[in-house]
C-alpha cells in the first residue's frame, strides 16, 4: 500500500495533462483507423512493443533485440503495405474529424430490395456475382473496377447481370445505398475440394471470401442456385428470408436500434478505457519505473547582474548535481535542459553569498533533484575603474659587489589599467615582471613585461604592457 | 650728485612700497579666496642609499641587497622657513609597511629614515616624501634583492 502510494505521491498537474492528451491522441488514431487492418497490425506492434519492455526488464538481451528490430520494421511497413489505407482514412475526413466525433457507419444497405433481386436473378437463371464489403478494404483484393454509383434498385440490379451487358461477367460490389463499382475482377480459390458444377463465378467469390472478410453472393446461370460465400465457407441459399437475414448479419444490423446504439457506446468507452490504460502504464513505465541517481556538473548562470557591475570572482563555476529519476528518462536528458541560475539583482559591490536550491535549478519534466554542491556560491561583484599608476621595475638577483644600479627609468613611466574598482584603488603603482640583475654587464636598456595581478585587472585600450627600461649601473664607492 | 645716487637707491623702494600696499589691499578685498599659505621646505635632495655618513648619503642606489640589511632614504630640504615635520612613507608592493615623521629645523635641514631588512622584504619598494600636509614632494623607487 505504501508502495502504490509512493509511486502516485509528486503526480503534478502536468502529468495528468500529459497522461490525458496522449490518451486522447491514442484514442482518435483509433477512432479513425477501426475497422481498417491498420489497427491490428498497430495493435500487434504495440504489444511487440510491451513484450520487447518486459524482456529487457528481465535481461533477455536476444529476444529485446529481436523484438526491437521487428517493431522498428513493422512501423516501416505499415506505412509502405497499408499506404492505400491510410490515405483513404486521412484524405476522407475533414480536419476537425481528427479531433473529435466518430465516422457514421455507412448507410444500410436496403437487403430486402436486393435479396428481391437476387432472387429473381436466380428464378430467370442470369449469372451474377454480388460482393458485400465487409470493415476490410477490398482495394488490394480485386481488380479492374468500373465505378458505378448507381441507387440500388432491383431493375438496375437485373440490368446490370443482364446477359447483353458488357459488365454483366464481373462482379457488384455494393456499399451502403449504391452499387459502388461493376466488372469487377476477383481473386480465384484454388480449392480442390469444390463441387464439379461450381463454376468459375463460384471459385471467383470463394477466392475473396478467403482473402478478405467480404460476403458474396453467387447466382448460377445453370441451376438458378443462390450461393453465399464467407471466411472461405460456401453455402447455398434456398429462400430469400434466409438470404436478407444473412444479409443483415453481415451488415451488423439489428432490430433494435437501442441495442446497437449501446453496443456502439460501450464498444467506444471500452476503447477510451484501453487507451487511458495504455497510457497510463507507459507513463509510469518512463516516469516511475527503474528509479536511478545520476551525478551531473552543470556550469552555473550569473543573470540579472547590474549593467555597470561585473563579476571578479566567485568560489565557483558549476556545480555537481545528483539527479534521480527513471533510467528512460535519465538517458534522455540532455545537458541544455538542465539549467543552474543564480540571480544577481540583489548583489551588492564586494562578496556577495547565495545559497542555491531547488528554485534556482531548471530541471525536465519527471526530473527530481536530489543534492546540490557546493550549495554556498559567493560571488564577487564590482564596478570596473580606470587608474593612471607609476610602472615600477621589480628587479631580482644580484649585481657583482663592484657595482651599483644608481638609476632604472621605465617608458613609459606610467600606465592606464582598467580594474574592479576594489582592486584598481588599492593600487599605488604597477610592477613589471621580474628582471633578472646578473645579465646586466653595464648601463643599458632592456624591456619587460608588466605584472597584471590579479588577474581581473587589465591595461587600458590602447596602452601596451610592454616597458622598456633605461638604467645606470656604476663601479661602487669604497 | 651723492643726493641723485640717494633719491635713484630710494625709487624702487618707493615703488616697492607702494605694490605691497596695493596687493595687501588686494587681499582684503577677497579675504575668503585666499587659502592661508603655510611656509613649505623645498625639498633639494631625495635619494635610495646603503649608507649615511657625515649627514650625507652614501652609494645612491635603487636597488639594494638584503645581505647589506638596511637601506637609508636621506632628504635634504634647503630652505627651511620653520619649523616642521614631514613623513617617510615606506610601501612594500602596494602596501604600507612603516610611515616615520621627521622634524625639520631652519634654515635648511637634512634627515633619514631606514629599516632593517629581512627576507621577506624582497621586491619593489616605494618611499612617498610627504609634507606636513601629507602632500607628496616625490616618490622614490628601489627594489630589495638577493
Amino acid at each position: 500500500m505504501k508502495n502504490i502510494l509512493e509511486l502516485f505521491s509528486g503526480i503534478r498537474w502536468q502529468d495528468i495533462l500529459d497522461i490525458g492528451l496522449n490518451s486522447y491522441i491514442l484514442f482518435r488514431l483509433y477512432a479513425l483507423f477501426r475497422g481498417t487492418h491498420v489497427l491490428r497490425v498497430i495493435i500487434w506492434l504495440a504489444l511487440l512493443w510491451f513484450v520487447q519492455r518486459i524482456s529487457v526488464s528481465l535481461g533477455l538481451i536476444v529476444t529485446s533485440w529481436a523484438i526491437q528490430g521487428i517493431t522498428a520494421m513493422g512501423a516501416l511497413i505499415i506505412i509502405v503495405v497499408f499506404r492505400n489505407e491510410i490515405r483513404n482514412v486521412l484524405q476522407a475526413r475533414r480536419f476537425k474529424s481528427f479531433l473529435w466525433g466518430f465516422s457514421s457507419k455507412s448507410p444500410v444497405t436496403p437487403v430486402e430490395i436486393v435479396a428481391e433481386s437476387i432472387a429473381e436473378l436466380a428464378r430467370r437463371h442470369i449469372g451474377a456475382l454480388l460482393v458485400f464489403p465487409g470493415k476490410e478494404s477490398l482495394h488490394d483484393a480485386v481488380q479492374n473496377g468500373i465505378s458505378w454509383r448507381g441507387q440500388i434498385s432491383k431493375e438496375m440490379i437485373l440490368s446490370i447481370f443482364w446477359p447483353d451487358n458488357p459488365v454483366h461477367d464481373g462482379a457488384a460490389v455494393i456499399q451502403g445505398q449504391q452499387v459502388a463499382e461493376v466488372g469487377v475482377i476477383l481473386p480465384l480459390s484454388y480449392r480442390k475440394d469444390l463441387p464439379s458444377y461450381y463454376g468459375t463465378r463460384h471459385r471467383a467469390a470463394l477466392g475473396l471470401a478467403e482473402n478478405t472478410d467480404a460476403l458474396v453472393v453467387v447466382v448460377s446461370e445453370e441451376r438458378g442456385h443462390v450461393v453465399v460465400a464467407k471466411k472461405g465457407r460456401m453455402r447455398t441459399v434456398n429462400r430469400q428470408e434466409e438470404l436478407v437475414e444473412i444479409l443483415r448479419m453481415h451488415q451488423g444490423i439489428s432490430d433494435d436500434a437501442e441495442e446497437r446504439r449501446k453496443r456502439e457506446n460501450f464498444r467506444i468507452g471500452l476503447a477510451a478505457f484501453v487507451c487511458l490504460i495504455f497510457i497510463t502504464g507507459v507513463w509510469f513505465s518512463f516516469t516511475r519505473g527503474q528509479d536511478v541517481l545520476v551525478p551531473m556538473e552543470v556550469p552555473i548562470e550569473f543573470v540579472n547582474r547590474a549593467a555597470k557591475m561585473e563579476i571578479i570572482d566567485s568560489s565557483t563555476s558549476a556545480v555537481q548535481l545528483h539527479l534521480s529519476g527513471s533510467a528512460s528518462l535519465m538517458k534522455s536528458i540532455r545537458p541544455e535542459q538542465i539549467r543552474v541560475r543564480l540571480d544577481l539583482g540583489s548583489a551588492g559591490v564586494g562578496e556577495n553569498r547565495f545559497t542555491l536550491s531547488r528554485e534556482n535549478i531548471t530541471l525536465p519534466p519527471g526530473i527530481g533533484i536530489k543534492t546540490i554542491k557546493p550549495q554556498d556560491i559567493q560571488v564577487q561583484v564590482d564596478v570596473p575603474l580606470k587608474k593612471t599608476l607609476p610602472v615600477q621595475v621589480d628587479w631580482e638577483g644580484r649585481l657583482p659587489d663592484q657595482l651599483i644600479m644608481v638609476k632604472a627609468t621605465p617608458f613609459p613611466r606610467n600606465i592606464e589599467v582598467v580594474g574592479p574598482s576594489q582592486v584598481v584603488e588599492s593600487l599605488s603603482a604597477i610592477y613589471t615582471k621580474k628582471v633578472m640583475l646578473p645579465d646586466l654587464q653595464g648601463s643599458g636598456t632592456l624591456e619587460a613585461d608588466l605584472d597584471l595581478e590579479p588577474s581581473s585587472l587589465k591595461i587600458a585600450p590602447g596602452a601596451s604592457r610592454r616597458v622598456q627600461i633605461a638604467y645606470t649601473i656604476k663601479e661602487r664607492e669604497n | 650728485m651723492k643726493r641723485f645716487f640717494l633719491l635713484m637707491g630710494l625709487l624702487p623702494l618707493a615703488v616697492l612700497a607702494l605694490g605691497a600696499c596695493s596687493a595687501s589691499h588686494a587681499q582684503e578685498a577677497v579675504p575668503d579666496e585666499q587659502p592661508i599659505t603655510q611656509a613649505v621646505p623645498t625639498l633639494a635632495k631625495a635619494v635610495m642609499c646603503e649608507d649615511i655618513q657625515e649627514f650625507k648619503p652614501k652609494n645612491a642606489s635603487v636597488v639594494f641587497s638584503i645581505s647589506r640589511g638596511k637601506v637609508f632614504c636621506y632628504t635634504f630640504f634647503d630652505p627651511v622657513p620653520e619649523q616642521t615635520f614631514i613623513y617617510h612613507q615606506w610601501i612594500h608592493r602596494n602596501k604600507l609597511n612603516t610611515k616615520r615623521r621627521l622634524y625639520l629645523q631652519t634654515p635648511r635641514w637634512s634627515s633619514f629614515s631606514s629599516i632593517q631588512l629581512r627576507e621577506s622584504d624582497k621586491g619593489p619598494w616605494r618611499v612617498e616624501i610627504l609634507d606636513q600636509s601629507e602632500k607628496v614632494l616625490t616618490v622614490l623607487t628601489f627594489s630589495i634583492t638577493d
